[in-house]
């Protein structure tokens, strides 16, 4: 059975091992117990992207079921750097599949496996919460945040925005920038705070 | 003096969209194709990149609300997957079926299945050995026993479809849920110890229209904590569902505060 013999024994090694790269070290294992414990970890922050692109408690639920599986059986995919970012990509990936009802990935997403570096850079941001997330993001003009909610969140791209939202779309571009660049500038200050 | 090249700013503005996951495919490639080349675009990107990725953190539910929180049977679910000891894929099959709904069963499924198949097992082991020692009488009886056996093992498969059946209504709670379909109900409970000595657990029902609990069937968790029923009543009439700890054999009412009630909408 997967897990017996290597597996996280105490309640009190549990209490310690929160670090998700040390877990995903187990699971490459095959280590079902510090699979569980990533599962409750990081649950609610997949079952939470995926129900606000699917707006389905039921979809969600078998994006969930179907990223969790993908951890346990390739765990290579992920290769260090910020987990919860990693898993947050693995889920929008597969619920905007779900959502475009489609069997193969566009290339509009970002791939899920990163160039060395730019997992680097991720890491960086390892300890954000969602709520320091929530306030960073909240802290954009309403008309930078929406376009890239939209962007992120809605599957959409920036033409189907500027439709949406009677914008030009010259103008709903410049507002996915400057607004990625303030939330990044509030997100450093985060790190640092 | 030489002075930094500066891309110009729709391209710039491409990039971010770019980071951001919303560029329209052919656009992404010609972007994914010019940082290669472009040192100023390729940092702008490895700014803005970390920022567009973390945003999906702010989706996270809040933990203290069940109804912002997945079924409590689904963790149960995938671990009895993970748990199974099935070979592990190469990753390259899980991305390539991504629409492919996961066929996983719960554990109490599973462990339900497992018993119903060793009895049959055994069944046919009877059989055989009849053959030789057995009259004909007691074959008659162990095919008959056989007969009703495969028409439990029909009833599980028809609770198995109902508990995983899409269309199903799931009423979550606590470490357990209710789930209609159609005029049948379930109570599924995970984590549930074994009541006291002398005592059981005994589901209750409320028909619409009333206000007495109707008594229902009594029963134990398995060796894991896990307890399925199907309900006699139907599920279309009934207005509420509970689950209480009851001296063995049952009571008229419940004599303690129930550890679930279930109203159904």
């Amino acid at each position: 059975m997967a897990g017996r013999g290597h597996g996280l024994r105490n309640a009190k090694r549990r209490e310690v091992t929160d670090d998700a790269d040390v877990l995903m070290a187990l699971v490459r294992e095959q280590d079902a117990d510090a699979f569980e414990l990533l599962y409750d970890t990081h649950h609610r922050l997949v079952y939470g992207v995926a129900l606000r692109i699917l707006g389905d408690a039921g979809a969600a639920e078998d994006v969930t079921q179907a990223v969790f599986l993908k951890v346990w059986n390739s765990p290579n995919l992920f290769r260090g750097g910020n987990f919860a970012a990693w898993i947050v990509r693995v889920t929008r990936n597969r619920a905007l599949d779900v959502l475009r009802g489609r069997a193969v990935r566009n290339e509009t997403e970002l791939p899920e496996a990163l160039p060395e570096n730019e997992d680097m850079e991720e890491a960086a941001f390892a300890r954000l919460d969602a709520e320091r997330v929530r306030r960073a993001l909240a802290s954009l003009p309403s008309e930078q945040r929406e376009p890239i909610e939209l962007g992120f969140f809605g599957g959409i791209t920036h033409e189907e925005i500027a439709r949406r939202s009677n914008t030009p779309l010259g103008t709903i571009k410049t507002r996915i920038r400057s607004g990625l660049r303030k939330l990044r500038a509030a997100l450093d200050e985060a790190v640092t705070a | 003096m030489s002075r930094r090249f500066e891309p110009p700013h729709d391209v710039l503005d491409d990039v971010a969209v770019y980071a951001l996951g919303a560029l329209p495919p052919a656009d992404a490639r010609r972007v994914r194709e010019h940082l290669s080349s472009c040192e100023a675009c390729a940092q702008e990107y490895a700014r803005l990149r970390p920022a567009a990725a973390l945003i999906g953190l702010s989706a996270e539910t809040p933990g203290d609300d069940a109804r912002n929180c997945p079924s409590t049977l689904l963790k149960p679910r995938i671990m009895a997957q993970v748990r199974s000891g099935k070979p592990r894929s190469d990753g390259r099959s899980a991305a390539a079926s991504p629409a492919k709904r996961v066929p996983t069963w719960p554990a109490y499924l599973v462990a339900a299945a497992c018993v119903a198949i060793a009895i049959i097992s055994s069944m046919w082991n009877v059989a055989l050995t009849g053959q030789l020692k057995q009259t004909q009488s007691e074959l008659a009886r162990a095919s008959q026993r056989s007969s009703s056996l495969a028409g439990a093992l029909a009833d599980e498969r028809s609770t198995i479809s109902d508990l995983l059946g899409s269309d199903a209504k799931r009423y979550v709670q606590n470490n357990g849920e209710v789930v209609t379909r159609g005029s049948r109900a379930y109570i599924a409970m995970h984590d549930l110890p074994q009541p006291p000595r002398g005592r059981v657990y005994q589901a209750w029902t409320l028909p619409k229209g009333t206000t007495k609990m109707v008594p229902s069937l009594t029963f134990v968790p398995d060796a894991h904590g896990v307890a399925v029923i199907a309900l006699p009543p139907d599920a279309r009439t009934t207005a509420a569902v509970a689950v209480s700890v009851e001296p063995e054999g049952g009571s008229k009412q419940p004599t303690t505060k129930p550890i679930l009630v279930v109203p159904l909408t």
